[in-house]
């Protein structure tokens, strides 16, 4: 290796004033984290399964059901199935989100980003906002590539939809719902620091216990159901819910924004208190 | 330069809170090389994670140019550090480090390229850093360290995993820094590093503040060194020496002068007519003096007693 001497690169005398440069802030913040973003593999790879599970599950489902859901037997409505393969692709966003917070924790890399950083709320403000936005695009387009192949095949059986009314709100609603999981699961790991707690924790939370709710009896289990995050924040991203017994698709989503918006209050009280 | 205050640092543990900074107060001051040397365990990496603001103080303070690390707009323009930790990640390139963390602070990208040059990484700066040796890990992080050309610089353990080429050069390269005119703040946990890199000594053990000296301060005081006589007669010289006021002390069969070199030594005893079987300057090394100071501070212990420093077998 070569060694270069100092006084070339470092021309300048030291102990520079320091405010003639542009002050950084939150849009360095969210610049650094955006390069961090695009430069580890793992983010291409989680959002490619992202497309590959949410759209082709989706067509695949289509398809394989077209004929049965336009039968009399039919006992569940073709807007079940036209986001079906976004159940799977949640997966994909919970990954997604803890790996941008945790894999910082795993390998120390995260002393580097508070040094550099020293405000912490932007890290979390700007991981938050990338993940989601990220998600928010990629989850919509894969809701609506998942839309045209599975529309395809339920046109041929007759009972196409339209791209309008719930159909429309479900393919937004899944980049929101996917946008949300991401900022979930961002929270969680900023709590947890740690990937494979967190992507537990999440996906139990989620798919797991928001099932199992069901077996609480009672009016408190109704509830129970209705608010768990994973059932309040699903039902925008489809047009009708397999689920009766959960809420609206808008009320259902408030629900969830304010239990993320809680754990992101929580993860930067945190973040903010604990050491690096 | 650097300025702690009664800084002190406690963890929680299992039995009680561990202090591993006690109240230390120290500057360290621009335009020369500070080592900050302790055996592993004295709380060195902590007082560094406190000056970036990493870990909160327990109590006390420490600022970085005046004000609080936090407070500094651009804090990699105003101090740069490598950390014990790899603190990378082992997935993104040596380029792409760089790149976020020079997006972060509004640093021109040029300097990326410029600072991979000066650390002798551009010809694997694209690699992934987990494929990295030690060594050029140490080289990434030092890179890191220098991108916002900042006037104070501090460095954990920054010769760990250097081949000796690459020690020499993080010695040259701390000299370069300080003569510039910068604060340079290096930890180690070998004296010998530190004697041939640093102008002024700060010596930690067990979160105290042991010494804080200029080298050759350290050296005047702690290498002592002493004439070694062995003779037929050892009474004889005792007297000899004793008598023109010399400190002298007999060990075993031998007797031990201070104040006096060798020559100096001889030539009295030969002017009394003293037979001598040896005469000998003895020097206590460096290495010797820092074990000695910090001996009742050093956390592992051999089973010897000998007190153990991390990497001292090397
Ligand atoms: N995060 C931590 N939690 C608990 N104890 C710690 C932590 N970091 C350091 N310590 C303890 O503080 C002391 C000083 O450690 P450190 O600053 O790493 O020493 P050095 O860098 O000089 O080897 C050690 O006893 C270490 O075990
Ligand atoms: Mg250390």
């Amino acid at each position: 290796m070569s060694t270069t001497t100092l006084s070339a690169v470092t021309g300048q005398p030291p102990a520079r004033d320091l405010t003639d440069g542009p002050t950084p802030g939150f849009g360095r913040a969210l610049q650094a984290e955006w390069v961090k973003l695009r430069t580890v593999r793992s983010t291409g790879w989680t959002l490619l399964a992202t497309f590959v599970l949410g759209a082709g599950l989706t067509i695949l489902m289509c398809g394989l059901n077209a004929d049965w859901l336009a039968s009399p037997k039919a006992d569940e409505s073709p807007g079940s199935f036209i986001t079906w393969g976004m159940m799977i692709a949640q997966i994909c966003a919970v990954v997604l989100g803890a790996l941008v917070v945790t894999s910082e924790y795993s390998t120390g890399m995260i002393r580097s980003t508070f040094a550099a950083v020293p405000t912490r709320g932007r890290v979390v403000a700007a991981k938050a906002l990338l993940v989601s936005s990220v998600l928010f695009v990629v989850g919509t387009v894969t809701a609506l590539v998942g839309y045209a192949g599975g529309n395809w095949f339920l046109d041929r059986a007759g009972i196409g939809m339209p791209l309008e009314g719930d159909v429309l709100r479900a393919m937004f609603g899944s980049g929101a719902f996917l946008a949300g999981i991401g900022l979930f699961t961002v929270a969680v790991g900023f709590i947890l620091r740690h990937t494979a707690g967190t992507i537990s924790a999440v996906l139990a939370l989620m798919l797991i216990l928001g099932n199992m709710v069901n077996l609480v009896p009672g009016t408190l289990g109704d509830w129970l159901v209705k608010l768990m995050p994973g059932n309040a924040g699903s039902a925008i991203s489809t047009p009708v819910s397999f689920n009766p017994d959960v809420l609206g698709p808008w009320t259902g989503f408030g629900v969830f924004g304010l239990e993320t918006a809680a754990l992101l209050v929580l993860a930067w009280v945190l973040v903010r208190r604990r050491d690096a | 330069m650097i300025r702690a205050h009664a800084l002190t640092k406690r963890f929680p543990g299992p039995d009680g809170d561990r202090v591993a900074v006690d109240g230390i107060d120290f500057v360290v001051e621009p335009g020369r090389v500070t080592g900050f040397l302790g055996p592993n365990g004295a709380g060195k990496s902590t007082t560094m994670r406190m000056i970036l603001g990493l870990d909160a103080p327990t109590s006390g303070s420490v600022t970085v140019n005046g004000h609080r690390y936090a407070a500094s707009p651009a804090p990699l323009r105003e101090i740069g550090a490598l950390l014990d930790a790899h603190a990378i990640h082992p997935g993104r390139s040596a380029r792409d480090h760089l790149r976020w963390l020079a997006a972060s602070n509004g640093i021109p990208t040029t300097r990326v390229g410029e600072v991979l040059e000066q650390v002798g990484l551009e010809s694997v700066a694209g690699q992934r850093a987990g494929r990295f040796s030690l060594g050029m890990g140490q080289r990434l992080g030092i890179a890191a360290s220098l991108l916002g050309d900042p006037p104070v610089i501090v460095l954990d353990e920054p010769v760990n995993g250097l081949d000796p080429e690459g020690i020499r050069w993080v010695r040259k390269l701390a000299r370069e820094l300080a003569d510039e005119g910068r604060t340079v703040f290096i930890s180690s946990h070998l004296m010998s590093e530190m004697a041939l890199m640093a102008d002024h000594l700060l010596v930690i053990g067990r979160g105290s503040i042991l010494a804080d000296c200029s080298m050759q301060q350290f050296m005047a005081d702690h290498a002592a060194s002493y004439v070694r006589i062995k003779a037929p007669a050892l009474a004889d010289a005792q007297t000899v020496l004793s008598g023109r006021g010399l400190d002298v002390s007999q060990v075993d069969a031998e007797l031990r002068v201070g104040g006096l070199d060798a020559a100096g030594v001889g030539e009295l005893l030969g002017a009394s007519g003293v037979v001598l079987h040896e005469l000998t300057l003895v020097r206590a090394s460096l290495e010797d003096a820092f074990m000695t100071l910090t001996a009742d501070s050093v956390e592992y212990h051999a089973h010897s007693g000998a007190p153990v420093l991390e990497g001292a077998s090397r």
